[in-house]
């Protein structure tokens, strides 16, 4: 009887010991590993529907304009983070009808899950999908935050020469859960994270725990941003174990603050200027990039100069800053 | 139970527990990779 017992309580530690590891891993990692084909990170990101041109209950920016496009509508597309600038020039200048929204179903092809009827003037790819498109012709406009090297070598390699028109500015965040400590980092000590000289928080003022400098995927609009930041710094490989640590990202600030607008996590001021809109306008804050129009070269759609032309007047600059974005004046 | 008996099925409880675990650590691995970083960040425990 004994034998026994001592054969199943051997058995129930093994079983016991494996459900502690999962279970420590569950609630340290894998719980906030939200998918992006879930419901809830499908929520996190941006909500095409809520942005459709011509629906009274959209969340769109409208001012009045007498300037209207007619004929050769160009098809307008572009990042996440600026689905509202361009669903909200579409809802002031196009001609209602000129948008025909799907449904948002996930598949391999579609992977926001954003669906717009081929003939729509308004599409949704994205940046890294985007600027394909762009360059295949298949979009005349796409707004997004400077190209990748890889997105330009494959502009030149298709021989498509683009055109990027500064349109607005934004400013480049850092943030962290809103429980760390920290509330302000240098350029520099953001750079030496990233290149994996400042490992643990304790070094730039915060508590002793690892850090973990997460990146996002290559091409993105955001990535792009932090490899130009990050000059001729390379970001640095990590440890396995960062990944339990006291996580820093980046991203840009009307995505974080404006559109995704999570609670649980806050932007970081740095060199102790806080990215507030005031703040980016005066160019005090440290990393202010602006974001593009752009369009080929080649395209010989007339309405593109025109519509361009209008997104830098008053009028379009003022839709700009009722985005939520900062005008370029 | 003799001792091949348990043997036996010490080694299927372990091979489960085995699999278990290596299923949720190549989840967690293509998970991450497609996560939002905001809300990865926004859940983490201080």
């Amino acid at each position: 009887m004994k034998r026994l017992l001592l054969q199943i309580a051997m058995l129930a530690a093994v079983v016991l010991l494996f459900a502690g590891f999962n279970a420590s891993i569950y609630v340290l990692l894998t719980r906030r590993l939200s998918n992006n084909f879930s419901d809830t990170s499908q929520a996190k990101m941006v909500d095409v529907a809520s942005f459709l041109p011509f629906e009274e209950d959209s969340d769109l920016a409208r001012i009045e304009t007498e300037f209207a496009l007619t004929g050769d509508l160009p098809v307008l597309d572009g990042a996440a983070a600026l689905v509202p600038v361009y669903a909200s020039i579409i809802d002031s200048v196009y001609p209602a009808g000129c948008v025909t929204y799907d449904g948002g179903v996930f598949s391999d092809d579609n992977y926001y899950g954003e669906n717009f009827a081929p003939d729509s003037k308004m599409q949704y790819k994205n940046t890294v999908r985007g600027y394909k498109a762009i360059v295949d012709g298949d979009t005349d406009i796409l707004f997004c935050a400077a190209p990748s090297a890889e997105q330009r070598a494959y502009a030149e390699e298709q021989g498509v020469e683009l055109v990027y028109v500064p349109i607005g500015l934004e400013a480049f965040v850092f943030f962290v859960n809103r429980d760390n400590p920290v509330d302000d980092l240098t350029v520099d000590e953001i750079r030496a994270i990233y290149a994996g000289d400042i490992r643990n928080w304790k070094s730039v003022g915060g508590e002793n725990r690892v850090i973990n400098p997460v990146t996002r995927l290559e091409g993105s609009g955001s990535q792009s941003m932090m490899n130009a930041f990050m000059g001729e710094t390379p970001i640095g490989t990590k440890s396995p174990l960062a990944l339990f640590g006291g996580a820093i990202g980046f991203s840009f600030r009307y995505y974080l603050d404006d559109m995704v607008d999570n609670a649980g996590v806050k932007m970081l001021s740095v060199n102790d200027v806080y990215p507030s809109r005031d703040n980016i306008r005066a160019r005090t804050y440290p990393i202010v990039a602006q974001f593009f129009a752009i369009y080929r070269a080649d395209n010989k759609n007339e309405n593109i100069p025109r519509l361009i032309e209008w997104i830098l007047s008053e009028e379009g600059q003022a839709l700009i800053e009722a985005c939520g974005y900062t005008g370029l004046f | 139970m003799t001792d091949s008996v348990f043997i036996r099925i010490f080694i299927a409880v372990l091979a489960v527990c085995l699999l278990a675990t290596a299923a949720h650590a190549i989840y967690a691995i293509d998970a991450y990779q497609r996560c939002s970083i905001i809300y990865f960040i926004g859940e983490e425990l201080w």
